[in-house]
């Protein structure tokens, strides 16, 4: 069951963790200056509790998931070398060697 | 970042360390407040007993038995009365109408709810303080009432029974000439320190200088 969830690919390039750090703060932070606003204006401290969960959920839904926003600048990577086959033979003898010294 | 756990893990401490100082916002707004009201204690009756005590050191202490007359509203209060000619110190039921009762155009009443956005329940208590001979200063608690957020707060208590025993340490309530009864509360907030408050008015009275014999409350 949870190597099913572990599959389930939820990677972010950089730019898009940065973008989504910023995104869960100004939204949590938001929704705790209005919270605070309104519980002052209200006289009560509950509402100023259900609007920290309510910004709290805003932005788990905004920010769990991996949306394609947050993978627009993927890391370029160098092309591949392509490999021989007189460099595969000689791989693993030198493996051997080593490990024989060892 | 880069797995859900770990974001939800930066997001959700974030989030905690964000409420922790809205509790402590919440704390700062109602920290410095002033939270005295005039309140009103007449009692009706007082009877005097001396009974085994099992509870002391000694074979008879005195009891008393206090019946009183309490009236407080504890919701509203003021803040401050300008320039009114009259020594107005209790509260009318109607706060607002104490302006017409004074008859002076610069009088002012500034009027605050006290179960603000920062009280969760108040716990009321009224105590009995007197001096003997042989403890300076003696403080019993005779009656106690908690008020939860929205009940109501304008207390008109008549003939009221003390919920608790007024056992003295010895024989000194006879002829006790000054037993101050005073209402006190302490104000249970959602996030900070726990004021205790005395209200204003008080009333003293002398205790009766015989015992009362017969075998009825």
């Amino acid at each position: 069951m949870l190597s099913m969830f572990k599959s389930i690919p939820a990677h972010m390039d950089y730019r898009g963790q940065k973008l989504a750090e910023q995104i869960f703060q100004g939204v949590v932070l938001v929704s705790a200056v209005i919270g605070f606003i309104y519980g002052l204006i209200i006289e009560q401290f509950g509402w100023t509790v259900y609007i920290m969960i309510a910004g709290f959920a805003i932005s788990c839904l905004l920010t769990l998931p991996p949306w394609p926003m947050y993978r627009r600048h993927p890391l370029t990577w160098q092309p591949a070398l392509p490999e021989t086959p007189a460099e595969n033979r000689e791989k693993p003898q030198e493996n051997l060697k080593k490990k024989k010294h060892k | 970042m880069n797995t859900v756990l770990s974001r939800a893990n930066s997001l959700f401490a974030f989030s905690l360390s964000v409420m922790a100082a809205l509790t402590f916002g919440c704390f700062l707004t109602t920290a410095l407040k002033d939270r005295r009201v005039p309140v009103d204690v007449r009692v009706s009756r007082v009877v005097l007993k001396n009974v085994d005590d099992f509870t002391g050191p000694r074979e008879r202490s005195d009891l008393g038995f206090v019946t009183f007359d309490l009236s407080a509203d504890i919701l509203l209060r003021t803040l401050w009365t300008l320039m009114c000619p009259l020594q107005i110190t209790t509260i009318d039921t109607c706060g607002v109408s104490l302006c017409s009762r004074c008859l002076h155009h610069d009088c002012l009443l500034h009027l605050e709810p006290i179960f603000d956005w920062n009280v969760k329940q108040l716990f009321l208590y009224l105590s009995a303080e007197y001096a003997t001979r042989s403890n300076v200063l003696n403080q019993v608690v005779l009656w106690d009432k908690i008020l939860l957020r929205g009940e109501n707060t304008r207390l008109e208590l008549k003939d009221m029974k003390s919920k608790y025993f007024f056992f003295d340490d010895g024989n000194g309530l006879r002829a006790n000439k000054n037993v101050t009864l005073t209402l006190a509360w302490n104000v249970v907030p959602n996030a900070g320190i726990l004021p205790l408050v005395v209200g204003s008015g008080h009333s003293s009275l002398p205790f009766p200088d015989a015992y009362e014999t017969s075998r009825n409350y």
